[in-house]
């Protein structure tokens, strides 16, 4: 459509922070029509660069141009009438604001004084709406839809804007298979209309499905731009790493011994889940499969005692037990490492040793207090053990990247000693590396005979770590399948409920 | 930062001193509290003795207790601005349950406590029970404690007597130098400290403050860390409550008003976050000690007090603003919000601007106000700050004279007299006092002129019980004592300056009442905040006489008005409606007579009239308007005069117990009735002579 | 229309609707031309801040400074007029007054991102202690002639009172609900970060808010002080407060981005017929205070309740989505 201009060119952007390089003299080319992903491990320089494209920070150097005009100041109100939109990870919406006015404060260019005209905003919204295929009432507050809806109102937002330059951030983390083959179709829709998008994602798999170009970051810089049909996987891998992966999941035998942890006709109604029947057994890992919404998180949180279960009975070792509080579930050797990490997995701004420690104070406390020496061993042991990169042990846990703040969580559970451990998307939105790293840490850990029950958005992770597969739907277990007969199809289908 | 993360370097588990002595930047505060100390130790009389550290650390108690608790409250990221109104609630309880409940004071105090946790059990219920943020609940519990306590006593209470064992309490000392609360309070400061500090527990309060949600997850069980540290809250109000009354001798309804502000603003000038996570028990004890300090250390150099609060709140701005710069230039590029805090060059410059525009508008106009209030005043009037600082002062007598509060316009008048006399005995007039009515602030400058040694002292009264105690340590010390305008007990005084008696001032009012209303008919009364002694005194001897004097009058409703211009002319708008046949409206605080006058003019109801107690000038273009018929006041400016000169004399030993008469200038010879020096009686002001005086 | 969004703001006129009833039937008399109308003037002052604080807290912060900036602005008010300055050069310059008071808070609020709650206490101390200082208590007297009233009749100031007050009421209720201006406010306070990546300027709308709230303050000390000859030197005393307490029983959110100026005005107008209502009543008048703070603690429980009863209603929509 734009003929050979490219809609938006970098040209060696340079950006430091305090002295740390994030970005070496990057170069990028997004055409018209196109979907540009963009892949690298976490601190490669990604969310840098967006945050460049999008004006919300000056790089130290470089050039960019929007349909071949430099851009010689850039800002968040600048990028946008440049026509460039971001969706994030986690969506920027206004939760107490109607989605028709959050679709409008993204597309109304009107000064200070400009008037509100709540009838045309609420028409547009819904005709946005439609374009995505999304079935909410406008005068909905943000606040209560799900996550998946708010992706939408986002993409609504960004059409309605006019938006030339789409940038998808980590789109699919949260999403589940439906919702991620909508987004599919309305990225494909786009792409035909011309919109050029920049497409990051950690799911390397979901790559040939929709990108049609594909760069490379590492360390800040750009490694190469391929064509996606003429790149594998493995191939990408390697330029992402700079080294070769031996084997993608480190899936190694364990002996199975007795089965310590049962859920008989578990069900909980404040969080809608019912009849759940599952065992898992010393040194098995358990995956748990299904569409978001499908209940996964929720079994967790009923089964740690974050939400009350009233109905049906967990045995721990053959013993029922009820727990009304985390705190009951983590003393009898129960672990959850949940799902949102910098919510609740870690707390951000304490130090990585007091993280490590803070399910286990108790073991530390004795008649004179809380033995000081003891944690600062005990921490250090497992930053040494689980290769968190810091050079102190009392650095705030934010300072970390996704992937050494997962490895402290997970510190954080070993440390309990835990006999049953519940993963709930162990490495989402963590690099290749870490994510390998976490990966040989769970065998390492069912080899010391503990259960482990997985919960994973990622069917290759599920498939390449499970030795059984229970697949949700509808808030209840549909299938359990054994490692040998688990297929990605067959997950999906049962998923699906096909 | 040159942090590159290698793998290579060695993992470090130690930190220096610094970081774990003071993580938030204490150190910053402990400098201001040495220049402080520094400072006053040169410009204030005896301020580097142990006498007075031993002082200063006992009036620190009450505020200190509630700051201390306050500090895990602010950790956990929440706040309590009730504790203040607890203490008032709680004062009232344990008088009430002493004195009229018949129960002995041990068990009182355990039920004054029971009441403050469960008042803290309310507070924490509603936080997390119904997950209301506790800016909120606690605003509302801050008016409800209050609101009760004002609402049981009628807030005419004023609970006193109470056995010197308990006083001791509060006003004792253990081996005869160290006050007896430090016994409460160095316990408590060490107790918090180890919980906090020293503790798995208390660990459990920070991760809560920095995420409610995540320490969930980890097992913490949330919501009884924050019903526990409400509920101590409560608890400790209380505690700080009764020590409170130990300390002043009485038990009322406004007991620690606004402390709830002071204890919050030591927690954070500490170096806590209001946001939650951070705080520490050092940090509170130093913010508290850079407050109280600075309140000492100005009133012994003999400056105003208020310069204190001035202080304070740019301090509290300056500290938070450095530990905002701090952490901002520390922070990691990984920080998400760090990239939000690039304050750009122009905005420097308008900021400045607007700084000093600002400063410089209402400094300017508030000097330009002051200076023509000055001049009004005739501007002869040498100010206090400036005597202090003249040097040698050689055979000159300090003569330091306390009113009940600062800026209320009587004592303003009074003060003006005061002056004069000053001037013409060359003495050296120390004026001070409460800024508004806060009857611990009084001793707490008592003391502090105990310890700068001065000749004589002069307190109009603000609680009786209370304030002997300090009296009867100043008279020890060879410090001369008088009362003046209001009395204190008897042994703890020389001499009482009287300018009327409660029962003159009583009749007098009723009397004029009766004659503007021709002996019968209704009327009403404004009187001041519901729990000022005075005023109640007074009402007392207005209801006698009515009873015996006046069978045909009725007196239809009391309302307060909080000494507030503005609240008496609403509550006069109610009575006037509320009571339509109400002929007089008698208003017994000076600001309140104005108000009334002016609802009364507005109704256009010529058929009422308003009397009174209050200032000539306030009231003189009503009076000429022939809205107040007539106010009842004497001299204020001589009331004053008076003072300094018997003062004097007593310092300089022309005047002692036993003399009929005192000299006093341009007022010829006063009459000595016993030890009470005579002004003479009320005079009446009314539209015929009130343009003769000028206070 | 979505009543169900404005809860709130009709269970708070529902409590006030209940306390007009009592009245009706009690006293009567509460319902005469002159109290209505002496209650509309007294309450104007505190209107007009509780409409700057519903401002405040709408962008997520608060103001506890407004009562000293009021009694320097009452101050500043009294002196400018005794020097012969014409009432509409007086009305702007208070106004000024106020703003650059509030512009100082919104700076360090604002543009430093100093935690509102400690900057404003930190001022509360430091605008009344300035105040005490250099005043020591003095009241403003022998103001001239045009000052009470703005020069007018009592009952034409009155009537200019109400004017000016309704006038900026609905000023601002309408650019809050149809101006830019107004929803940046709501966008800031919902979510500061999606404010800033939808290019709201977020420090710009907390600096703004807080000048408004300024001005308002100076506009409202006026307004007080023209009702009366002479300018007490210790006015506003606990008025932060009061503003506060209205705009919650109003429905505002503390957290921000939720609140109505219709909802204020149900507040001020609850909490400003208490006291009059318990003299009418014939109530002590001692337990104001405690039957102001039950209404706010009431008014959190309902809210509480009202949520939870919505929640059920999607909970699994939100537990999805957590």
């Amino acid at each position: 459509m734009t003929g050979q201009t490219p809609l938006l060119t970098a040209e060696r952007v340079t950006k430091s922070y305090a002295g740390v390089q994030a970005l070496r003299d990057a170069s990028f080319e997004l055409r018209g029509g196109e979907v540009h992903a963009l892949v690298g491990e976490n601190g490669a320089g990604k969310s840098t660069f967006i945050k460049i494209v999008t004006g919300a920070v000056t790089p130290d150097s470089g050039e960019l141009t929007v349909n071949g005009d430099l851009v010689r100041e850039n800002s968040p109100a600048i990028s946008k009438s440049l026509g460039i939109a971001a969706i994030y990870q986690q969506p920027a919406l206004f939760p107490e604001l109607t989605v028709a006015e959050n679709i409008a404060i993204g597309l109304e260019r009107k000064g200070f004084f400009g008037f509100v005209n709540w009838n045309e905003r609420r028409r547009a919204a819904k005709e946005l709406l439609d374009r995505v295929g999304a079935k909410i009432d406008p005068e909905t507050p943000a606040g209560e839809l799900s996550m998946p809806q708010q992706q939408l109102v986002e993409i609504a937002r960004a059409l309605g804007a006019n938006a030339k330059i789409l940038i998808f951030d980590e789109p699919t983390a949260s999403l589940s298979e439906e919702d991620t083959q909508n987004l599919f179709r309305v990225i494909r829709e786009l792409r035909s209309q011309g919109v050029g998008m920049i497409y990051i994602s950690h799911r390397l798999e979901e790559l040939p499905v929709i990108a049609d170009r594909v760069t490379v970051l590492r360390d800040g810089l750009t490694i190469g731009t391929k064509v996606m049909a003429e790149v594998s996987s493995e191939e990408l891998i390697k330029l992402m790493v700079g080294r070769e992966l031996s084997a993608v999941f480190p899936k190694r035998v364990v002996e199975i011994g007795e089965t310590i942890f049962e859920l008989k006709n578990l069900g909980s109604r404040a969080v809608g889940i019912k009849n759940i029947n599952l065992s898992v057994r010393a040194g098995e890992i358990v995956g748990v499969a299904g569409l978001i919404g499908a209940g996964r998180t929720e079994l967790a949180k009923a089964i740690f005692g974050i939400v009350e279960s009233d109905a049906g009975e967990i045995l721990l070792r053959g013993k029922p037990m009820h727990f009304g509080h985390p705190s009951e579930a983590i003393d009898v050797g129960i672990a959850y490492l949940p799902e949102d990490r910098r919510k609740h997995g870690v707390v951000l701004d304490f130090p990585i040793s007091a993280n490590i420690t803070l399910a286990s104070l108790k073991k530390l406390s004795g008649f004179k207090g809380m033995n000081f020496g003891k944690e600062k061993e005990i921490a250090a042991e497992y930053t040494r053990r689980l290769g968190v990169k810091t050079p102190t042990i009392h650095n705030a846990v934010s300072t970390l990247s996704g992937g050494n703040q997962q490895k402290v969580a997970l510190s954080r559970w070993l440390m309990t000693k835990p006999s049953v451990l519940i993963l709930d998307e162990p490495t989402q939105g963590i690099d290749v590396g870490a994510k390998s790293e976490i990966h040989s840490l769970m065998m390492e850990i069912a080899e010391q005979g503990v259960a482990i029950l997985m919960i994973s958005s990622e069917l290759p992770e599920i498939l390449g770590m499970s030795d059984r597969i229970a697949v949700m739907r509808g808030g209840t277990i549909a299938k359990v399948f054994d490692r040998s007969e688990a297929t990605q199809d067959k997950i999906l289908a049962v998923a699906l409920g096909h | 930062m040159e942090e590159v993360i290698s793998p290579e370097r060695p993992l470090s588990t130690e930190q220096s001193l610094r970081e774990r002595l003071f993580p938030n930047n204490e150190w910053i505060l402990l400098i201001v509290l040495i220049a402080e100390c520094l400072i006053f130790s040169v410009t204030g009389s005896n301020f580097a003795t142990s006498g007075n550290a031993f002082e200063i650390t006992r009036l620190a108690v009450e505020i200190g207790l509630l700051a201390l608790v306050m500090t895990p409250i602010i950790i956990t990221g929440g706040i309590d601005l009730s504790v203040g109104s607890m203490m008032g609630l709680s004062a009232v309880v344990m008088g009430s349950l002493w004195r009229d409940g018949g129960v002995s004071m041990p068990v009182a105090i355990a039920i004054t406590l029971f009441v403050g946790l469960a008042g803290g059990a309310l507070n924490a219920a509603m936080i997390t029970k119904l997950k209301a943020p506790p800016l909120i609940v606690t605003l509302g519990t801050f008016s409800l404690f209050r609101g009760i306590a004002e609402g049981l006593t009628r807030g005419i209470e004023n609970y006193s007597g109470f056995s010197p064992t308990f006083l001791s309490l509060g006003q004792g000392y253990v081996f005869g130098f160290i006050p007896t609360q430090l016994f409460i309070f160095v316990p408590a400061i060490i107790a918090v400290w180890w919980w906090l500090h020293r503790t798995a527990f208390g660990r459990s309060f920070y991760a809560v403050g920095f995420s409610q949600e995540g320490s969930r997850y980890a097992g913490i069980k949330v919501r009884r860390r924050l019903n526990f540290v409400y509920c101590l809250s409560g608890l400790t109000a209380a505690l700080a409550a009764v020590i409170y009354v130990a300390h002043l001798g009485q038990a009322k309804s406004d007991a620690g008003t606004g402390y709830e502000l002071t204890a919050i603003t030591a927690v954070v000038l500490g170096g806590a976050s209001i946001f939650g996570g951070r705080g520490t028990v050092l940090g509170t004890v130093l913010g508290l000690f850079a407050i109280v300090i600075l309140q000492n250390g100005l009133r012994l150099s003999g400056q105003p007090a208020e310069l204190a609060g001035i202080l304070t709140g740019v301090l509290l701005v300056v500290t938070i603003l450095l530990d905002r710069l701090s952490r901002a230039s520390v922070a990691k590029p990984k920080a998400a919000s760090e990239e939000e805090f690039e304050v750009k060059n122009w905005q420097v410059g308008v900021l400045s601007g607007v700084i000093v525009a600002a400063a410089l508008i209402v400094a300017g106009s508030n000097w330009l106000l002051v200076r023509s209030i000055k001049e009004e005043r005739g501007s002869a009037a040498p100010t206090a700050a400036a005597n202090t600082n003249s040097p040698a002062p050689g055979k000159k007598s300090v003569i330091a004279m306390m009113p009940k509060a600062k800026g209320d316009p009587y004592f303003i008048s009074c003060r003006k007299g005061a002056e004069e006399a000053a001037k013409e005995l060359g003495a050296e007039l120390l004026w001070d006092g409460p800024t508004d009515l806060d009857p611990a602030k009084q001793n707490e400058v008592v003391e502090a002129w105990i310890t700068r040694g001065v000749d004589v002292i002069a307190v109009s009264v603000e609680n009786k019980e209370g304030i002997s105690t300090v009296l009867r340590k100043a008279k020890e010390k060879g410090i001369k004592v008088v009362t003046w305008d209001a009395d204190a007990e008897k042994d703890a005084r020389d001499f009482l300056i009287n300018q009327a008696t409660p029962q003159g001032i009583g009749e007098t009012l009723m009397d004029e009442t009766a004659r503007i209303m021709g002996g019968k008919g209704e009327f009403a009364i404004i009187t001041a905040s519901l729990s000022a002694a005075n005023q109640n005194e007074w009402i007392k001897h207005i209801k006698q006489r009515l009873e015996s004097k006046y069978p045909e009058m009725k007196l239809v409703t009391i309302q307060p008005s909080d000494g507030d211009r503005d609240r008496a002319f609403q509550e006069t708008q109610n009575v006037l409606k509320v009571y339509p046949n109400v002929k007089v409206v008698m208003g017994i605080a000076a600001p309140a007579v104005p108000g009334i006058a002016e609802a009364v003019k507005q109704a256009n109801r010529s058929d009422v009239k308003v009397t009174g107690l209050s200032l000539p000038n306030m009231c003189k273009p009503y009076i000429k308007a022939g809205i107040i018929d007539s106010i009842v006041l004497w001299n204020t400016g001589d009331l004053g005069f008076l003072t300094v000169f018997t003062a004097n004399s007593l310092a300089n030993g022309t005047f002692k117990p036993g003399d009929k008469s005192v000299k006093a200038g341009r007022l010829g010879e006063i009459e000595v009735v016993g030890d009470e020096v005579r002004l003479g009686k009320p005079f009446i002001f009314n539209k015929e002579n009130v343009d003769q005086f000028d206070f | 229309m979505n009543f169900s969004r404005y809860k709130r703001e009709i269970s708070a006129a529902g409590a006030f609707v209940a306390i007009l009833i009592v009245l009706a039937i009690v006293a009567p008399s509460f319902f005469s031309a002159g109290n209505l109308r002496d209650l509309l003037i007294n309450n104007a002052p505190t209107l007009l801040i509780a409409v700057g604080m519903t401002m405040v807290i709408l962008v997520g912060e608060i103001d506890i400074s407004v009562g000293s900036q009021f009694a320097v602005c009452s101050i500043a008010a009294g002196f400018l007029a005794k020097t012969g300055m014409p009432m509409p050069v007086l009305f702007l310059s208070i106004f000024l007054v106020g703003a650059m008071m509030g512009s100082l808070n919104g700076v360090l609020v604002g543009w430093l991102r100093l935690p509102s709650i400690i900057v404003t206490l930190a001022m509360l101390v430091l605008w009344r202690d300035a105040l005490r200082w250099l005043t020591e208590g003095a009241w403003v007297q022998n103001l001239p002639e045009n000052f009470q009233w703005f020069g007018l009749s009592q009952s034409g100031g009155e009537l200019t009172i109400v004017a000016i007050t309704l006038t900026i009421f609905v000023a601002f209720a309408w650019t809050l609900r149809n101006l830019v201006a107004g929803r940046k406010i709501y966008a800031v306070g919902s979510d500061a970060e999606a404010a800033r990546l939808a290019g709201i300027s977020g420090p710009t709308v907390v600096l703004s808010v807080f000048a408004l709230m300024g001005a308002l303050t100076g506009i409202a000390a006026l307004m007080n002080a023209v009702r009366f000859s002479e300018i007490p030197g210790n006015s506003g005393v606990g008025l932060e407060l009061k503003a506060i307490a209205a705009v919650v029983v109003g429905g505002a959110a503390i957290t921000g981005g939720r609140g109505t100026l219709v909802g204020t005005l149900i507040g001020v107008a609850l909490l400003g017929t208490i006291g009059t209502a318990l003299t009418f009543l014939g109530i002590n008048p001692f337990w104001e205070k405690a039957i102001q703070g039950a209404i706010i603690l009431i008014a959190l429980v309902s809210d509480v309740a009202l949520g939870r009863l919505e929640k059920n209603g999607r909970s699994n929509i939100a537990g999805a989505a957590a």
